[in-house]
């Protein structure tokens, strides 16, 4: 069939910049391979190297621009475009659907690496030639991730963001939507993912894509002085990269985790989901990478490690980027991409950089300068060391569990993470964290080389008693009793007040030498408020309705849901909480529960927080969380179970017809639940008077007689159970007020226990939804520390930018 | 011998004990059968939702028990008590891994990961509304 209306051209405008991005990378990357072997400055190859990057960074701009183009004017007939968006979404999510696919967010990585790459041209000076070289040839591989061409018969190399739909699922030619010549006036996409719909997905993927693509610069400087055998010349240029790459990936990642804790419903900012796991691996190791530069600028003493991290690094993001990508974590994790059949490529990128790496470490080994006297233990380069492997042992053991489906798939094993995962990373992460933070104490105590003892004691004890000092208040107060965790606070606290006290005193208050101190202080308040934070975690969505039945008790049960009617209230931790109602707002149903603080048996409403439910029949109902914001705590509530359509909206018409009853078997004093009342079985007797119900002398009849308590008063109801003739024909009792209706079906003679039936009118089943509540403390801490360390790396890289120029 | 040598000896053993204890404290994929056989160990049970039979969700009486029936890969089927709320469009999972120990005919599942098919891939193409 013909079409009419594709928006053809502006495809293969984009394939062409797909192509010509590819072409010019690996020609960029050759040309100034050569310009770095030929020491003499050869300004011929460097000059085609040059130019070459600068039309493989134009090409990317271009197929940027082309994407976008395509998203902002719908155009459906490609199949990212009808993919990630559709005609209903908010225009500023369309930068979250740029990025939502694989390709797009390929194209982000680049787009960063291009950047990156044009600074670089300006600034590198003797470095351009090898550090672009290596720079561009990574850039040729991402540059092939968007191919989509086929090799080989039918192995495909990348995957095109230019496809049109239907050549790609050419079988869909068959929907009655195709048969129309003009489709695409009629089409729509398929629509953003509802988790992505929020404003931190419009910063944090392109925050943390820009760390990732800053781990390129320590790797190629790393790879470019291993080559060029210039071994510790290179730490100095590399220097302040590593250290913008270790602030901004740390923002990236922590904005993850901000996100996560607005708009997701797993109850926290870190579940360490493989995602998180592998983004936050490489930030370990880079900062290790960092420190390990700090110490080898002067003297090359460990000069192997400072390669080693620095090529991991950059290794370790290549290595997420499959994990994620790769469709191979499969059940694990939450938000993995699905499998585009890219993971063999990625897979061979991995290995390459990672021989390449391996390589040229153990030929330039032997050659390294080492020095051969030992380090004191009273040196800073010591500790710095200590600390950078003790970092590297953490990733280590992150990643060998988040690894699990891939040894799983190597070894055919049938390994499943551990229910309690959070608690087993913890268990394993703490005593890590224990030791970095000390370190993190006393690192700056210490002198390069060689440092008194007992200067540094004296120095140091001010600050080892204010901590301790602290810690034992903070215990108390928070009340804890695991010796872990109190560690963990006194090693933070230590650190904290350690660096506070080395800037007001060892640097004489000099703020713009204080970037480093400033950047652990910050670390250790993370820390801290993730520690206290998550450790005193308190759900208080404990099940107070009253109707917490103990024999429904069991030992794994989590009892974490609250079940709130309209209207009722009932306790809530310090608060008493009333669902108000819901109430619709676009695509969103908004759940509103006000707060409220009892004194004197007055109630005073504090606040309404109002969980949402996005509405998207296509791709399913995503719950977002409402937090309450206070200097020393969060409420963060998000509702886990609500019926989509309003139950009232069904019933307005049938207000006096009855539900379908309710059959319980019971016995003198058991108690049962309506929705609005407690029924108590008080007592049955033979003894009432049978005239009155037209009950003959010769019928068995037995009258049960209920207590029926609401809020406010007290009800009778007595059913009356008469056999007549042989068959059972009972005599219903209603209470009105309280629109329910009793039955009493059958007497069992040997235990006493009856049969009964309640039914309450349509009128009384009320709206009601299922939420978690649960208090943060001192998650402020937390934030604090992200905003203090981002901070204080700023400035260290200000500093060293401004000793490189002088 | 240097003091760098004894931190490497240091970094060996944890990292052995990190592997070691990783895989201790894993679970295992298994099957309902599998599952029955060590009533004492907990298991990920993989597989579907049986649409056809009773689903019970009572939050009224209990808003952290829910009941159904699951599939799983080897086709056997068993009846599920989940200690948790009903997840939010339960309806419309493609696939269900179960965490939880066999309970005599029971399967009590302790908590429940789905994938949704329609939050990552997709339906076919529609008109616009």
């Amino acid at each position: 069939m013909e079409y009419v209306g594709e928006h053809l051209v502006i495809g293969q405008i984009g394939n062409l910049f797909v192509i010509l991005s590819f072409v010019f990378a690996l020609l960029a990357s050759i040309s100034y391979f050569f310009a770095a072997r030929d020491n003499q400055d050869s300004l011929s190859w460097k000059n085609i190297g040059r130019w070459s990057f600068r039309l493989h960074g134009l090409s990317v701009f271009g197929i940027v621009t082309t994407l976008f183009i395509m998203l902002f004017n719908h155009y459906f007939e490609y199949e990212y475009v009808w993919h990630h968006s559709n005609k209903a979404m908010p225009m500023r999510y369309i930068l979250s659907c740029f990025w939502e696919g694989q390709e797009g967010s390929f194209l982000l990585w680049t787009f960063w690496h291009v950047v990156l790459g044009f600074i670089l041209q300006v600034k590198a000076k003797e470095w351009e030639a090898p550090v672009m070289s290596v720079i561009s040839l990574v850039q040729a591989f991402l540059a092939s991730m968007l191919l989509g061409i086929f090799i080989f018969g039918n192995h495909r190399i990348g995957s095109n963001p230019f496809t049109v739909l239907l050549r790609e699922h050419p079988d869909w030619a068959n929907i009655p939507l195709f048969q129309n010549p003009d489709y695409v006036s009629k089409i729509d996409g398929n629509g953003l993912n509802p988790l992505l719909q929020n404003y931190w997905m419009t910063i944090h993927p392109p925050t943390l894509f820009l760390g990732f693509a800053l781990t390129v610069v320590p790797f190629a400087y790393a790879i470019a002085g291993l080559w060029k055998r210039k071994y510790t010349e290179w730490l100095k240029p590399a220097l302040p990269w590593t250290f913008v790459g270790v602030a901004i990936l740390g923002i990236g990642i922590l904005m993850g985790g901000a996100w996560a804790y607005e708009a997701l419903s797993f109850g926290g900012f870190w579940a360490w989901d493989p995602v998180e796991n592998a983004s936050l691996v490489p930030w370990l190791t880079l900062v290790g990478a960092a420190h390990l530069m700090l110490i080898n600028k002067n003297k090359g003493q460990s000069l192997f490690t400072a390669f080693a991290l620095s090529i991991l690094t950059f290794v370790l993001i290549l290595y997420s980027t499959f994990l994620t990508r790769s469709g191979i974590l499969g059940e694990t994790s939450v938000h993995a991409f699905t499998d585009l059949g890219m993971s063999g490529q990625l897979l061979i990128y991995l290995l390459f950089f990672l021989v390449l790496g391996i390589i040229l470490l153990i030929v330039n080994y032997k050659k390294m300068p080492s020095s051969s006297e030992e380090e004191s233990i009273y040196s800073r380069e010591f500790w710095m060391f200590v600390g950078a492997i003790i970092l590297l042992v953490s990733s280590f053991q992150i990643m060998f569990y988040t690894s699990i489906p891939v040894w799983n798939k190597l070894f055919g094993l049938k390994m499943a993470p551990s229910k309690d995962i959070i608690n087993f990373y913890n268990s394993w992460q703490l005593p890590f964290a224990f030791l970095v933070t000390m370190l993190v104490a006393i690192g700056q105590y210490f002198k390069f080389k060689n440092t008194d003892p007992k200067e540094f004691i004296k120095k140091i004890t001010f600050s080892f008693i204010v901590a301790v000092v602290l810690t034992g208040l903070f215990a108390y107060i928070l009340n804890y009793k695991n010796f872990l965790y109190i560690l963990l606070m006194f090693s933070a606290i230590f650190a904290a007040v350690a660096n506070f006290n080395y800037i007001t005193h060892a640097l004489g208050g000099k703020i713009r030498k204080a970037g480093a101190s400033v950047a652990h202080i910050g670390f250790a308040l993370i820390l801290l408020g993730a520690l206290i934070s998550t450790s005193k975690k308190d759900v208080i969505s404990q099940n107070t309705s009253g109707k917490d039945l103990a024999n429904l008790g069991e030992k794994i049960s989590n009892r974490d849901n609250i079940l709130l009617t309209e209207g009722d209230t009932l306790p809530m931790g310090n608060y008493f909480v009333t669902f108000k109602g819901r109430r619709q707002e676009g695509i969103n149903v908004h759940f509103d529960v006000d707060y409220f603080t009892k004194t004197n048996n007055t109630y005073t409403k504090e606040f309404t927080l109002s969980p949402l439910f996005q509405i998207n029949p296509r791709m399913g109902n995503v719950p977002e969380p409402d937090t309450r914001h206070f200097m020393t705590f969060d409420i963060y509530t998000h509702v886990t179970y609500a019926l989509i359509e309003s139950p009232k909206a069904s019933m307005e018409k049938s207000n006096d017809e009855y539900t379908a009853a309710k059959n319980v078997t019971m016995k003198t004093g058991d108690t049962v639940f309506s929705s609005n009342a407690i029924i108590i079985l008080d007592s049955l007797s033979t003894n009432f008077d049978k005239t009155k119900y037209n009950i003959g002398n010769e019928d068995i009849a037995v009258m049960a007689h209920f207590r029926v308590l609401d809020i406010i008063k007290k009800y009778q109801a007595n059913p009356i159970f008469v056999i007549h003739e042989n068959s059972i024909q009972p005599i219903a009792s209603k209470v009105d007020e309280l629109g329910l209706q009793f039955m009493f079906w059958k007497i069992n003679p040997e235990d006493g226990k009856i049969e009964i039936s309640v039914q309450e009118k349509k009128s009384n089943i009320k709206d009601f939804i299922v939420m978690q509540a649960m208090i943060f403390p001192y998650i402020n801490i937390l934030w604090m520390g992200c905003i203090i360390m981002a901070l204080g790396t700023f400035m260290a890289i200000l500093e060293r930018i401004r000793k490189t120029k002088n | 011998m240097k003091k760098i040598h004894i931190l490497g000896i240091i970094i060996i053993a944890v990292a052995i004990g990190a592997i070691l204890t990783t895989l201790n404290s894993t679970s295992t994929y298994a099957s309902f059968s599998e599952a029955e056989q060590s009533p004492d160990n907990e298991f990920h049970v993989v597989g579907k939702l049986n649409r056809d039979k009773e689903m019970v969700y009572d939050p009224k009486l209990d808003a952290n028990i829910f009941t159904f029936y699951m599939k799983d890969n080897a086709g056997m089927e068993k009846k599920v008590i989940l200690h948790k709320n009903k997840p939010q469009d339960f309806e419309r999972s493609e696939q269900i891994v179960l965490i939880g120990k066999v309970n005599g005919e029971v399967f009590e599942a302790s908590d429940i990961l789905m994938k949704c098919p329609s939050k990552y891939n997709d339906g076919k193409p529609q008109a616009a509304k």
